[in-house]
């Protein structure tokens, strides 16, 4: 087992204009149960979701069909990700709705590893768009403080 | 052939080609770039362009030199190239009679940088979560 799996981890994004979808897809070294948690116990979600580093200021999550979710960002406090879980299927399958969007978390067990498909289907092409702006405002403050680690990685291993 | 339904112009190799080599320049004209950016999404959404602008991405090609891997009609293939060409994604080559068409590098870089913060925020996040597992992983042993 490598010391550091994440090293050359890395992530593929896929944009189906046909079906206004974004699609995520990455490989753990993590069984399908150890991540499916990670996305659903607060506890948890609060260590990694903010893309800045920082545990969440708030993570309210009420894990059934309909219930609703919430979590906050130190750094955007004002655009909380929230929205309403529509299925739970443990260990491999968490879909839900936020920002007009549907989630959809797909987790496949690959030897030892997982493979996690994240899929964020807009409801139309414009909308799509605007998701992928949306990222655009958010990012830009990430940009910089990533920008040192993300461009060291891309230039020592082009792909 | 490449006619994959995702926009295979964007998938992870080619992307980093293109940042790698664009990375440092940058485009300031917000309103054209938004209008080229809806005109080139336009563009990527048929899989033949998209197969198109893959062939283009090893050299230029001409309109016959098209029509034989993908089995059209000139016609057809003409058509799609103007489609690609109004978007900006391609360009005319240097040879006037043979008329060869390349890729414009411009126009994908557009298309890149305008993805590259989303890419980020999620590479980012999803490092995180990487590096989450590990620890959950030493916990539970």
């Amino acid at each position: 087992m490598p010391a550091q799996p994440q090293a050359n981890a890395k992530t593929s994004l896929e944009i189906d204009r046909a079906t206004h979808t974004i699609r995520l897809t990455r490989v753990f070294d993590a069984s399908r149960v150890q991540i499916f948690e990670a996305w659903t116990k607060p506890e948890q979600v609060t260590c990694w979701w903010d893309a800045a580093g920082a545990p969440l200021t708030a993570c309210e999550i009420d894990l059934r069909p309909g219930g609703a979710f919430k979590f906050v960002t130190q750094s955007h406090p004002e655009m909380p990700f929230a929205g309403i879980y529509r299925e739970i299927t443990p260990p491999d399958r968490l879909v839900f709705e936020a920002m007009g969007a549907t989630g959809r978390v797909v987790l496949k067990a690959v030897a030892d590893k997982t493979r996690m498909t994240v899929e964020i289907e807009c409801s139309s092409a414009e909308h799509l768009d605007q998701f992928l702006k949306m990222g655009v405002d958010v990012g830009t403050s990430q940009t910089l403080d990533n920008l040192v680690t993300y461009a060291c990685r891309r230039f020592v291993a082009p792909s | 052939m490449r006619t994959d339904r995702c926009v295979s112009i964007l998938d992870h190799a080619l992307l980093d080609t293109y940042i790698a080599r664009w990375q440092y320049s940058h485009m300031e004209m917000k309103e054209r770039r938004s209008q080229q950016l809806n005109s080139a999404f336009h563009a990527l959404g048929d899989p033949t362009r998209r197969a198109i602008l893959a062939r283009l991405i090893s050299g230029e090609a001409t309109v016959s030199e098209l029509m034989e891997p993908f089995q059209l009609s000139q016609p057809t293939i003409s058509k799609h190239l103007k489609v690609l060409e109004k978007a900006g994604l391609i360009e005319g080559g240097r040879d006037a009679q043979r008329r060869p068409r390349r890729l414009a590098p411009l126009a994908m870089k557009g298309i890149a940088d305008w993805i590259e913060p989303f890419r980020q925020q999620w590479e980012s996040r999803l490092r995180n979560l990487d590096s989450h597992l590990a620890k959950i992983k030493k916990q539970e042993k």
